[in-house]
């Protein structure tokens, strides 16, 4: 017997929220601290952090990181 | 420690800006409210910063000689290691994302919690930056 046709369109929609889970948990596993520049010209650079210009990007940001502190949660209401 | 960045003078590194030939310093409360404005509207943000071509902070989300002198210390950093001076700097480290941001004579570092989309937050910078310097061109 064939499905309802809104059990169809749910099946579809729940197909693609899975997809869009799993490449956002692929996402979050798989991607590395990194460095960017962008420049006006529209170049642009990356740099990893075993490089001197790297490593100082990353001390840097990590400095700013520390005095913006955690956000705080919003108190449930 | 702290005033190496000064001792270093790269404070100066903010007269470098690629277009900071555009008018001086939004007031401080312009910035401030553009700030509020910018934490309000953006899930993500833990903190930013707004600050004027000499690299002085107009806004701050707390300690502003602490973002004050970090950011100098991000911008020469980025200036240096691409041999001019560089008008976006996006650093996404384990602990939140560091965005950093050069327009209209003006500059803006925001951090945020990991995984924030950084069109979207660069966006976001540039457009708070872009309203700040057309309001002190007016005023």
């Amino acid at each position: 017997m064939a499905p309802k046709p809104h059990r169809v369109v749910l099946d579809r929609v729940s197909g693609y929220a899975d997809e869009a889970a799993a490449y956002m948990r692929r996402r979050r596993v798989s991607r590395r601290p990194f460095a960017r520049l962008y420049y006006p010209s529209g170049r642009s650079s990356d740099h990893a952090d075993d490089s001197t210009a790297g490593a100082e990007l990353f001390v840097a940001a990590g400095r700013l990181i520390e005095v913006a502190g955690k956000r705080a949660k919003p108190s449930p209401s | 420690m702290i005033h190496e960045a000064r001792a270093r003078g790269t404070v100066g590194i903010f007269t470098q800006m690629a277009d900071a030939a555009t008018p001086e310093v939004a007031p401080g409360d312009a910035a401030q409210a553009a700030l509020a404005f910018l934490t309000e509207m953006s899930p993500d943000l833990r903190g930013a910063a707004i600050l004027d071509s000499s690299g002085a902070v107009l806004a701050a989300a707390a300690d502003s000689e602490r973002w004050e002198e970090d950011a100098a210390v991000l911008f020469a950093a980025a200036d240096r290691a691409g041999g001019e001076p560089a008008e976006q700097v996006h650093v996404a480290t384990e602990q939140g994302e560091v965005f950093a941001l050069r327009h209209d004579g003006l500059a803006a570092v925001a951090v945020t919690e990991r995984f924030a989309l950084a069109s979207l937050t660069f966006f976001d910078l540039r457009a708070t930056l872009r309203e700040l310097a057309s309001s002190a061109a007016e005023g």
